[in-house]
Formats: C-alpha cells, sequence, structure tokens
C-alpha cells in the first residue's frame, strides 16, 4: 500500500512539474499553430494528472467508491477525456504537418533541377556523339 | 546656340549631382566603420553586379540589403535573378511586405522561375495557416514562431547542397513585434542561416530601421550592401 502511495505521488508529481514545463514553453512562443499544438498536448496532460491526483487521493485515504452507474469509476471519465484531447491532439499535428511538410515541394523542386540539368546537358551531348559519328 | 549651352548645362549640373552623391555614398557608411569584417559598397553598382562580384564564389554568406521604399523592390528582383536564373539555386523566400500572388507575378515578369521557390506569405491575413502550391500562408507577421518553424522545415526540404533564404524585410517584423522580440528573432534567425549553412539575403528599409537592430545585423552579416542612399 505504501509503495502504491509513493509510485502515485511522483507519477503526479511528474505529472505537474511537465504542465509546468508545458506553460513556459507556451509563454515563449507566439501566437500560431504551434502554440495551438502545445495547448492541445496540455489539455491532454491535466486530464491525465486529474486522473492520477484522484488515484492518489484515493489510496491514502482509502475512498471506496460505491456508486452506481458511470460515477462508479469517476477516474475513467478523465482517461476517456485524455484520449479524446490526445485524439484532438494528433489531428491537429497532421493539419502542422500539412501546413509545415514542405518535402513533396523539395521532391518537385529536384525534378525540376534534374530536367534543367538535362535540358543543359542534351546539346553538349549531341555535340560529342556528332563529333565521335565524324 | 542657346540649346547647346543649355545642353551643357545641364549635363554639367547631373555631374555635379553625381558626385556629390558618390560623395555622400562614401561618408553614409558609419557601420562599416564600426567592423571591418564587412566590405564597403559602392551606392551606385546594382545589386546583381554586386552580387556576382563579391558573393559568386561564395558557397555560404549572410547579405544585409539595406534598401530605400523605391529601390528595394528592384534589389529584391536583383538578388532572386542572381539566386535562381545566374546560379541555378533553389530556395525559400519570405515575404512580410508584398503577398504571394503580387511577388509570384513579379517574378514572372523578370523571367525567374518562380517554381524553383519556397513561399512563405506572413503579409495575407489568412485565418490560421494553410498551404496553397508551393506557399504556405503564416496568416501575420507575428506569428514568429509558425515563420520560424516554417523557415526551418522549407530550408531542410529542399535537396539541393546550395540553397538560399530571402527575408523580406525586417523592418516590416518591427511594425508588428517588439523591438526586443524582433532583436531574439534576427538572432535566431543568424544563427539559423549560418548552422543551414545556405546563401542568406535579409532585406530590411534603412529608414524604418532601428540603428541599433541594424548595427546588431551587420555584424551577423558578411557583407553589407547599402542602397539606403538617396533614390
Amino acid at each position: 500500500m505504501a509503495h502504491l502511495i509513493v509510485v502515485s505521488i511522483t507519477t503526479v508529481i511528474f505529472g505537474v512539474a511537465s504542465l509546468l514545463l508545458i506553460s513556459r514553453a507556451r509563454n515563449r512562443l507566439s501566437e500560431g499553430s504551434i502554440r495551438k499544438y502545445l495547448d492541445n498536448f496540455a489539455i491532454c496532460l491535466a486530464f491525465i494528472v486529474v486522473f492520477s491526483i484522484w488515484q492518489t487521493a484515493r489510496s491514502i485515504f482509502g475512498i471506496d467508491i460505491q456508486v452506481e452507474g458511470l460515477g462508479t469509476y469517476p477516474e475513467y471519465i478523465f482517461i476517456v477525456f485524455a484520449y479524446i484531447a490526445f485524439i484532438i491532439a494528433s489531428f491537429k499535428v497532421l493539419k502542422i504537418s500539412e501546413e509545415f511538410g514542405f518535402k513533396e515541394d523539395g521532391r518537385k523542386i529536384e525534378q525540376l533541377i534534374k530536367q534543367t540539368e538535362q535540358a543543359k546537358n542534351a546539346p553538349r551531348k549531341a555535340a560529342k556523339s556528332g563529333r565521335k559519328a565524324r | 546656340m542657346a540649346s547647346d549651352l543649355l545642353n551643357k548645362k545641364v549635363v554639367q549640373m547631373l555631374e555635379v549631382k553625381e558626385m556629390s552623391e558618390i560623395a555622400r555614398g562614401a561618408i553614409s557608411r558609419p557601420s562599416a566603420k564600426n567592423n571591418p569584417a564587412i566590405s564597403e559598397h559602392a551606392q551606385k553598382p546594382l545589386v546583381f553586379d554586386i552580387f556576382k562580384k563579391e558573393a559568386k564564389s561564395l558557397k555560404d554568406y549572410i547579405i544585409l540589403i539595406t534598401a530605400n521604399a523605391k529601390n528595394c523592390q528592384k534589389a529584391i528582383i536583383d538578388v532572386l535573378k542572381f539566386l535562381v536564373n545566374e546560379q541555378g539555386i533553389a530556395g525559400v523566400y519570405v515575404a512580410l511586405n508584398k503577398p504571394y500572388e503580387i511577388m509570384q507575378r513579379n517574378l514572372e515578369n523578370n523571367g525567374i522561375d518562380s517554381r524553383l521557390i519556397i513561399f512563405i506569405d506572413a503579409t495575407s491575413r489568412a485565418e490560421g495557416s494553410k498551404k496553397v502550391g508551393n506557399c504556405l500562408y503564416i496568416g501575420s507577421p507575428e506569428k514568429l514562431s509558425d515563420m520560424s518553424v516554417a523557415m526551418d522545415q522549407a530550408v531542410k526540404a529542399l535537396p539541393t547542397d546550395e540553397k538560399f533564404l530571402v527575408f523580406d524585410s525586417l523592418n516590416t517584423l518591427s511594425i508588428f513585434n517588439r523591438p526586443a522580440t524582433v532583436a531574439r528573432f534576427i538572432h535566431f534567425l543568424a544563427g539559423k542561416m549560418r548552422e543551414w549553412k545556405i546563401k542568406g539575403v535579409i532585406i530590411t528599409l534603412e529608414k524604418e530601421t532601428e540603428q541599433a537592430l541594424l548595427d546588431e545585423l551587420t555584424q551577423f552579416s558578411d557583407f553589407r550592401i547599402d542602397l539606403g542612399g538617396e533614390p
């Protein structure tokens, strides 16, 4: 039991520390997609931290909840919300990758450069082969 | 007879004006005195010629161009013409003054292949960021974090060994952001340009830029091209 409490408290400390770090990072960023993503990530983390706090409190005070239905395991609600927030955050990352991902543009440029080089080298090659033929 | 005299007088006047402009150009370069690493450039030669002379052999550099409102656009076109047409390099263009559509039209009119350029447009007030073709609309010049990420991603996505980044222009950033923020951004940008090993060109309007910021940036850059005198 004591071990469980120590583990729970450590988890809560880690969670709160992560939230503080995110808050500091958020303050440094200017408005925009990255900051919005950080907000979503913070919400996910907040739900998980609340879940951990709830569990820790239960372990410390030995609260046994005996409510029928959804309220039987209130911590599950936090986990469900955390996963919903994770889905939203992941969707946000997908959007960010669509906006800020330039790999496709890079590939197009590479092709263009190759085409240009080929076009430049074509007359030289033709001249060389012409000389050889003579 | 009278027309000959008039012509002579006009020629004399033009010569005197040109001489005084050259003299003024030599005097108006105090930053070069402070930093011997900065090469001094005359005001008259075109940016294209200066680039051809000074930067052709260099693999990576940071060049600061201080212009006035009238010759700024010409300078940008010259720079892009040199980098894209003359050297055949692909790169990134960060637009804070003119929207992508206008810039693209200008480039096409000047025979510059805009397909080799990734545009980051921070002028057009779009709802959030969105990407159209080879342009990413940031939405506002205040979104410096987004701009930094976009620049980083765009530069790293370019497959060539040699690449460039043109930042147009610094003074617009100062309008939308606090001076301390702009100074930090410039530090970041200059550091990143060195890290990326690219040909970096930062353009600013001399009159609109704080002297302290300009001095700071001059120290970071390898060359400074002054076009900021009399138009």
